[in-house]
């Protein structure tokens, strides 16, 4: 019985097929979680929307464009200030939110006209940028505003700026994972091979899937800088919207998220020849398998090998130093979908640190198939968890520490379990040597904080304070 | 000189001061105790509001969504209406109401909400035979309001299907105190307690500062029970302090239950606080207890430490809700600073005849500035302009950057505040909230007169 029916679920019982739990010995691929299915209403998902999937995680990453959201206020509003994605001219992208504002008459009679008012006055607020992305929202969609008309008009209006145009309503797929899609192949579509970038290195790469929370892609930069590698485009931690429409000039595709900009490689494989070389950031034998497997493509193993001995010599006793003390240690991961597999083997081979439960909000079926060959047995997997269902999983494998979302991070509180922000995360970077030592760092202090431990003491009952000395 | 109240100029919003209607309903909605919000949209209008709050309170709290995908953003979301009700009743045998909270998405598709609701009222009926479960109809599309409106509108909501018929007298006072933090909610339980007056507070939202306990219960929840709701229209009067949020519901009870209803100006500072409590004695009869003249003097004792030594013609910009920001003008005033600007953010047209805003114009002798519909780049451009020399910035901390980038010294005040700790618990309102919010924009200047090394010499003695 390797699909698994909680409690919680009895009156949803469709939920059993989205709960798996490993089995010794089991062929899993019988057993695949079902995933990227629509969500049962009502039961306190923990999914967002697909516009959430193209703004929020992608294209609002870049660091020198406006992200103009065609529609009411809540939709800009909500997908402001909930990142940690920094950039090194100041964090632009950070501070700014940019919305049409729709009103009522609007979705009446359309809103074209507002949209083209407010994209030509964010750049004449803001003279000296030159770019932006206008999305659609789910009011948007529906009343069915002709965005390319717009964007199009402007653009002849206005021509040293350029303009994408992501048409991908919240309510579009099941959740944020559609918006991904979308922006990813419209990008591919409209973007790529209209700007040639200065190639300055003989080995040119794109990575793709690293969106730069707290500082990833910079420290990766570090190791690209000393390969001899030219990065032509982050996609999109870090980048100027001009990169990424040079895309079409590097040699190779690194990918680290496959679920959110797998799509984009395959595309640039497809119509450019480029090859598509899948790694994993986070962790000490990922990070120096991908740097090899990089290295081998552009034939400059000894270049990675040096590079491999020069950081571990650095970071490996800092690594070890924590592994000793958080060996058996049982984690959860409850984010969005490929931090599960990418995460899973490596804090249990890097930090002895044993994975026991793991939901992911918009994962598909390749993303369970790894995370189940990488994972425990004794492991639950689980496809767009809600509430009751993690606590009683909770309950069943009782785990040290959560790594999610800061709301759920408050849930768990009160169960004094500790949490590290799995999505924006502690204290990162976490990719690299050093990250995965960051992360390390972030368990072992949230594991051993010393109010977990007075949370857990009722003082009504028999006194077992040890007074010191000094105190009585 | 005096005050101009004008409009944002251009039609785009750059960096919001509000979220949208459907945020300020689903903050109403976790007022209510056994109650679990159902939002009928896209589930992004959920998940974000549920992290915006988590941010604010550092809590978790139950929301729902109906997951509107593509095939009922065409077809409809009927089905799923009915599904998510009967789905939270079913797992949550504690539950007692839920507002179904419409978005922009649902309201142009045009879901009938009440014809739904009535058909999963019959289906919980046969169901749950025993058990009452409240499915309010609340609709706030964004594009008609703000996070203001819909909180208004949602407690209107609530009260209207809950509270549907006159009960016997309870002598007890409701008491609508807008969308403000636990730490108000607790100085104004307070101060009833003092004065011996029953009153219920909607919503009740003490315990969104709850507790981590030895046994690991959750108690993060309102406060409000159906029962309180209920009883609401035999209460002896309403008070509302909050016109833009709790106004409408204090009318209803009175077009609806002849409930007398006051609405007074909200009380951020002594003299509000000072009218909030004589209408209280007013109203019930009973006297200002000692107590609260002393707390009243102890909070005039700090503030007179600082008043025109520190405060005295100190330019402020006050951005955030309107009760809010209106107040904060009046508590300047009180302690000598100069309000120069008032930001708003929506277009609600009652702000402009708003008499608290045409009491400020007769008092202000210097330059002031009213701007409705505002977003925070009024706020930066203004704040970048060293000739409107904004010495201090007061609002949330969708706000922090413009104070960062401009290096004004700011006080964070209001929802959300999520950049800085605490600030949930303690309260603004009242004298207590007036010594504490006249202490921290102190502590704030100081800390800022020391880090750009401004007369920091100044507090070699004090
Ligand atoms: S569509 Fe949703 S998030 Fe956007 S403004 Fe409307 S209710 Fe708010
Ligand atoms: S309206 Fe649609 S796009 Fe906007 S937040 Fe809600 S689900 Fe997302």
């Amino acid at each position: 019985m390797p699909m698994v029916l909680l409690n919680c679920d009895k009156d949803i019982p469709e939920r059993e097929k989205h709960i798996y739990l490993k089995v010794d010995g089991e062929d899993t691929r019988d057993f695949l979680p079902i995933s990227n299915a629509p969500t049962i209403p009502g039961t306190l998902s923990e999914r967002g929307c697909a516009f959430c999937g193209a703004k929020l995680v992608i294209g609002g990453v870049l660091k020198d464009t406006i992200q103009m959201v065609h529609g009411p206020i809540g939709c800009a509003y909500d997908t402001w200030h909930t990142k940690r994605y920094p950039s090194d001219n100041g964090h632009f992208q950070m501070k700014y939110v940019w919305s049409t504002d729709m009103k009522e008459s609007h979705i009446v009679f359309g809103g074209d006209k507002r949209l083209e008012k407010a994209i030509h006055e964010a750049f004449d607020e803001m003279p000296h940028i030159k770019r932006m992305i206008v999305y659609t929202t789910c009011p948007t969609a529906l009343i069915g505003d002709d965005v390319k008309a717009v964007v199009k008009r402007v653009m002849e209006a206005r021509p040293d700026t350029d303009i994408f145009t992501c048409e991908c309503p919240g309510f579009a797929g099941v959740s944020q994972s559609k918006g991904h899609h979308v922006l990813n192949i419209g990008w591919v579509n409209e973007k790529v091979g209209t700007v040639e970038p200065e190639v300055t290195s003989p080995y040119t790469i794109n990575f793709i899937g690293d969106y730069n929370i707290q500082g990833d892609t910079q420290l990766l930069q570090q190791y690209w800088d000393k390969l001899g590698i030219q990065v032509i485009a982050h996609f999109t931690g870090n980048a100027n919207y001009d990169d990424l429409r040079a895309m079409h000039r590097a040699q190779l595709n690194v990918v680290n998220c496959a679920r959110s900009a797998g799509y984009i490689a395959n595309e640039l494989k497809k119509r450019y020849g480029i090859p598509r070389l899948d790694i994993d950031s986070w962790g000490f034998n990922y990070m120096a398998e991908g740097i090899r497997k990089v290295c081998a493509f552009f034939g400059i193993e000894e270049k990675g090998e040096a590079l491999i001995a020069e950081e571990y010599a650095k970071w490996k006793p800092q690594l070890d130093w924590y592994k000793e003390r958080l060996k058996g240690t049982k984690m959860a991961i409850w984010t969005g979908g490929p931090r599960l597999w990418h995460w899973t083997k490596s804090v249990e081979d890097d930090l002895g640190v044993q994975v026991v439960a793991m939901s992911s909000k918009f994962g598909h079926q390749e993303d369970f198939e790894k995370v189940i060959a990488r994972g425990q047995s004794g492991t639950y997997y689980v496809d767009d968890g809600n509430e009751l269902e993690f606590f009683e999983i909770i309950d069943l494998v009782k785990p040290d520490v959560i790594f999610t979302g800061p709301r759920v991070g408050e849930l768990v509180k009160k169960l004094h379990i500790p949490y590290v922000n799995g999505h924006a995360y502690h204290n990162g970077p976490y990719m690299g040597f050093e990250g995965f030592v960051n992360l390390a760092r972030d368990m072992y202090n949230a594991v051993h904080n010393p109010l977990l431990k007075l949370a857990a003491t009722d003082i009504r009952g028999e006194t077992t304070t040890r007074f010191l000395e000094a105190a009585e | 000189m005096g005050c101009e109240v004008i409009s944002k100029e251009r039609v785009g919003v750059i960096n919001p001061m509000y979220d949208c209607q459907p945020a300020g309903a689903q903050y109403a909605g976790i007022g209510v105790k056994d109650c679990i919000p159902l939002v009928h949209g896209g589930q992004g209008c959920t998940m974000f509001v549920r992290l915006l709050f988590a941010q604010h309170f550092k809590e978790n709290f139950d929301i729902a969504s109906t997951s509107l995908h593509e095939d009922s953003a065409v077809f409809g979301g009927h089905q799923r209406i009915i599904d998510g009700v009967l789905t939270l009743a079913r797992r949550y045998p504690e539950l007692r109401v839920i507002p179904l909270i419409t978005t922009c998405s649902t309201e142009i598709i045009g879901d009938d909400i009440e014809g739904n609701i009535g058909k999963a009222n019959a289906a919980l009926k046969k169901e749950f035979p025993g058990r009452k479960i409240h499915v309010v109809p609340v609709h706030t599309p964004s594009f008609k309001a703000s996070q203001v409106g819909g909180y208004a509108e949602c407690m209107q909501a609530i009260i209207k299907t809950i509270c549907d018929h006159k009960v016997a007298p309870t002598g007890k006072l409701n008491v609508f105190p807008g969308w403000v933090n636990p730490g108000d909610v607790v100085l104004l339980k307070h101060y009833f307690k003092e004065m011996g007056v029953d009153a219920t507070i909607f919503m009740d939202t003490e315990d969104f500062d709850s507790p981590m306990l030895p046994d690991k219960s959750i108690h993060t929840h309102g406060r409000t029970t159906v029962e309180d709701i209920k009883h609401a229209s035999g209460a002896v009067a309403s008070l509302a302090l909050a016109k833009y949020e709790g106004g409408s519901s204090a009318d209803y009870l009175k077009s609806e239950f002849e409930v007398p209803s006051h609405i007074v100006s909200t009380p951020y500072g002594i003299a509000n606080t000072d009218a909030m409590l004589r209408k209280v004695s007013e109203i019930t009869g009973k006297p200002i207890p000692d107590s609260l003249v002393k707390e009243r003097g102890i909070a005039l004792d700090a503030l007179q430490d600082l008043a025109h030594m520190f405060f005295a013609d100190k330019k402020v910009a006050l951005f955030g809700h309107p009760d809010l920001v209106i107040g904060l003008a009046e508590f300047c005033l009180e302690v000598e600073m100069k309000p120069v600007l008032m930001l708003l953010g929506d277009d609600n047209s009652r702000y402009k005849k708003d008499p608290r805003i045409l009491a400020l114009k007769d008092k202000c002798n210097w330059d002031m500035e009213v701007v409705c519909n505002a977003d925070l780049w009024e706020l930066e451009k203004r704040a970048l302009d060293k000739d409107y020399g904004i010495d201090l910035i007061m609002g949330h901390s969708k706000g922090r950057y413009v104070a960062i980038d401009a290096n004004i010294p700011m006080v964070r005040v209001g929802f959300p505040t999520f950049d800085r700790a605490g600030l949930y618990r303690h309260p603004t309102m009242g004298y207590r909230g007036a010594m504490l919010l006249g202490e921290t924009i102190a502590n704030t200047l100081f800390t800022h007169m020391e880090y750009t090394k401004d007369r920091e010499w100044l507090l070699n003695t004090w």
